[in-house]
């Protein structure tokens, strides 16, 4: 219960904040969509069409109330309802996240394991070099490397045409390399720290294989960090979607997002930044929620973690 | 447990790599377009955006249309008579046109389309050119005009009223028109597809289908050429024509038909002295801006008109302000700034050739102690600010013409024009304006609109730059690509060579 009505009351502040910005933005959605050939009756008459010569305030209550009958508005430059024009959007947004998601688990706790496994002077060296560049690469230049290299050059997919899972599972890379590259660099630490605890210390001593206490008690005891920073990355993925989308030319919410902030788009502009919000409060509660689940110490509460 | 986590990435990779398609080919009655930004409202009286209108003119027709020579010729109509005192338009409509929808073109549809533009009213956009018409009648199949004052710009303003049925309840969604080309589907942020019109009364498509796709990103659209997903990429940069393989792609030039310059606020100081007008025009290397900023393509120009509009066009304006830095310092001087002085030039961000030009132009006024900083803006608050408030000290951006007629260019710069963005205030303009205005005669009109140019060159009402290049990528295979002197693509000649 509590959680819900934390995420409730952040979506509102936020949402109250993103309407409060476009008040103090100079820019006049009115005559963004008239262009350069409207007249000043023109604009007023839009303007009263649309209700934007009311006051500040009964035109966010209006948007609020309308959010919770369901009805997210009309867009002022397509004149079509909000929720139809970003059904599909979030969707692919939604699984691009998610299969960046995927990757960075799938690939990072393996990966963060066996390189504290496999450690040697060389191979130190190898792995923070590698590291590092992984790191500082920007995804949208990955994604323009990735559209040369196994677009145009390999022709797995053709960058530019409808995106299809290939072209999402490229998208989905790019986004991805820099987080995995952290996660590894993360859990790798933590496993160094732990391994040289009390318990572990015990744990050997008593004869038991180094890899079973790795595998059994360190990796648990790890995961709970790695898991909280995996919880921010949820939350950040969204970000990063935005800038890979443009550059990739995937039709998700990212874009949307730009350009309704260029044409003043303000009812699609409130509504995706209710979704990120809510995604962004979720995924820290997802976070709560599966440490918990690992580590039954961690208790599920208000306070527990930050947001 | 390694094995089986080996063959599920062995697995995996083999998936992938079956769902890709093989190559890049395309059936060749589809030519792909690639647009740099989403398409407004499909509604053709209600749509602002250049790129829109650009595009959906293949879509809808008005009674009559252009060429690219720049003429009107009857479309919808099949003939215009005009009575003598210059008050009467007669238009026939010609038999056997149809909807896409499959009606026939009925007079009733005519009357209309028109009183949708005339009273902006079920959410159309009301047409300020459309004010001197007085009153509009069906007669059997003939719509009858009259003006309450001859206007030698009407017929380009009719160009605009795009012809819809009188039924239609949601031509946002589903446009229906009269054009060689028909409205199949869009998807909001990605494409939109039109197909050939098989009952279309001229002269028919030559390809089946056109896929628009948006990609607003330079990078995206450049890799788009090269990955074969779009064969054709118009206003390009020159950079972004660099990238392209020259075995692959052929790139035309056109002009952008629209007035590029650094436009100043006339009724701020300092630019109230036209001494310090006329020194900012020496002080820019006109031909060293097109060099720097656009490798060289572009025409340069000299006042408020471009030389696709021959028969407006002023040749001997262009060279009027030569560039003489020395010139310039001693007009500042003569003008009381002899350390010359600092100012802004305000642009739209998205505009990347208005940013360059800047760019480039604030150096050289640099060069004459001017010391001018640049200002990035977006959009919108462009417009609030600089286009609707005046609220600025100087901006560069393109001016247009989008119904071919030199009033578009001119009418701005009278004192009292509602979008007369530069605050232009001069008392011979407004007086030559007035009349040009009210000129019945085609001849004497142009003379008229001639003086304008070279009122506006003589008072040095803003530093003119050039008529900026149009470049398009084209892929070898496919052809028919026409020039107009409007800011529309005509896709109706282009084909894929078999």
């Amino acid at each position: 219960m509590k959680i819900i009505l934390r995420l409730l009351l952040t979506m509102l502040l936020v949402s109250f904040l993103t309407f409060a910005a476009f008040e103090a933005v100079s820019g006049d959605p009115v005559r963004t969509m008239l262009g350069t050939e409207a007249t000043e009756e023109q604009a007023q008459a839009l303007r009263s069409e649309l209700g934007l010569d009311r006051p500040f305030i009964q035109r966010y209550f209006h948007w609020v109330s309308g959010v919770f009958t369901g009805n997210l508005g009309i867009s002022y430059s397509y004149r079509q309802s909000v929720s139809l024009l970003l059904g599909s959007k979030a969707l692919v947004s939604l699984a691009l996240c998610m299969l960046s998601f995927a990757m960075i688990v799938l690939i990072s706790i393996p990966l963060g394991l066996a390189s504290y496994k496999y450690s040697g002077r060389i191979l130190d060296v190898v792995r923070s070099i590698v590291n590092q560049v992984c790191m500082a690469v920007p995804p949208f230049f990955t994604g323009i490397l990735f559209s040369w290299i196994f677009g145009i050059g390999l022709k797995l997919f053709i960058p530019g045409s409808s995106p299809g899972f290939v072209h999402l599972f490229f998208a989905a890379l790019c986004i991805a390399i820099p987080r995995i590259a952290m996660t590894v660099r993360l859990l790798r630490s933590t496993v160094v720290s732990e391994m040289n605890k009390a318990y572990v210390r015990t744990a050997i001593s008593r004869g038991n294989d180094r890899s079973a206490v790795l595998r059994k008690h360190v990796l648990k005891n790890s995961l709970v960090s790695v898991i909280s920073f995996l919880g921010q990355t949820l939350a950040e993925l969204v970000g990063a979607t935005i800038v890979v989308e443009q550059v990739m030319g995937i039709p998700g919410l990212g874009r949307f997002l730009v350009s309704s902030i260029l044409h003043r788009d303000y009812p699609v502009n409130q509504a995706i930044v209710l979704i990120l919000s809510f995604w962004v409060v979720l995924s820290g509660v997802i976070a709560d929620l599966v440490n918990s689940a690992i580590d039954p110490r961690i208790k599920l509460s208000g306070e527990g973690r930050q947001l | 447990m390694k094995k089986k986590v080996f063959s599920i990435l062995i697995i995996a990779l083999l998936l992938l790599v079956s769902c890709a398609k093989k190559d890049a080919s395309q059936p060749s009655d589809e030519v792909r377009i690639g647009v740099a930004q989403d398409f407004d409202s499909l509604d053709p009286h209600h749509m602002t955006a250049a790129g829109t209108k650009e595009i959906l003119f293949n879509v809808f027709e008005g009674l009559v249309k252009p060429t690219p020579e720049g003429e009107i010729v009857p479309a919808v109509a099949s003939s215009v008579e005009k009575s003598e005192d210059g008050l009467t338009y007669t238009f026939t409509l010609r038999d056997g046109v149809r909807f896409h929808d499959g009606m026939d073109v009925s007079v009733n549809d005519v009357l209309y389309s028109f009183r949708r533009r005339m009273d902006g009213k079920d959410s159309a956009a009301k047409l300020a050119s459309l004010s001197v018409i007085e009153s509009i009648e069906a007669n059997g199949n003939r719509i009858v005009i009259r003006l309450s004052r001859p206007s030698n710009e009407f017929l380009a303003a009719v160009m605009n009223v795009y012809i819809i049925p009188q039924n239609c309840t949601d031509i946002e969604s589903y446009p229906v028109g009269t054009g060689p080309y028909m409205f199949k589907s869009r998807t909001f942020q990605h494409s939109l597809e039109l197909v050939r019109f098989d009952e279309y009364w001229g002269k028919p498509g030559k390809t089946e289908k056109f896929v628009f796709r948006i990609l607003e990103s330079p990078d995206a659209l450049v890799l788009a050429l090269q990955s074969g997903a779009v064969d054709i990429v118009a206003h390009l940069s020159s950079d972004q024509t660099k990238q392209l393989d020259s075995d692959q792609f052929n790139i035309l030039t056109g002009s952008m038909n629209l007035v590029q310059a650094l436009y100043i606020n006339n009724a701020e100081k300092p630019f109230d002295n036209v001494l310090v007008r006329k020194a900012m025009c020496h002080a820019v290397d006109r031909k060293a801006v097109i060099d720097l900023a656009f490798d060289g393509y572009g025409i340069i120009l000299g006042t408020s008109m471009f030389p696709s509009f021959a028969k407006y066009y002023v040749d001997e304006l262009t060279d009027y302000y030569e560039y003489n830095p020395q010139k310039a310092k001693d007009l500042l001087a003569q003008a009381g700034y002899p350390n010359g002085f600092s100012m802004t030039i305000t642009v739209p961000s998205n505009y990347t050739p208005h940013v360059n030009a800047a760019t480039v132009i604030a150096e050289m006024l640099r060069e004459v102690g001017i010391n001018a900083s640049i200002q990035l803006v977006d959009w919108g608050t462009w417009l609030d600010q600089v286009y609707t408030k005046r609220n600025y000290q100087t901006t560069v951006t393109g001016v247009s013409s989008d119904n071919m007629t030199a009033r578009k260019l001119l009418e701005r710069f009278g004192t009292t024009t509602g979008n007369n963005f530069t605050n232009y205030s001069n008392k011979d303009y407004d007086r030559i304006l007035a009349q040009a205005l009210a000129e019945p005669d085609d001849a004497v009109q142009t003379q008229l609109y001639k003086a304008l140019e070279r009122n506006l060159t003589e008072n040095a009402a803003n530093v003119y730059i050039q008529d900026m290049a149009d470049l398009v990528a084209v892929r070898k295979n496919v052809s028919g690509i026409v020039f107009y002197p409007l800011y529309v693509l005509d896709i109706s000649t282009i084909c894929r060579e078999k």
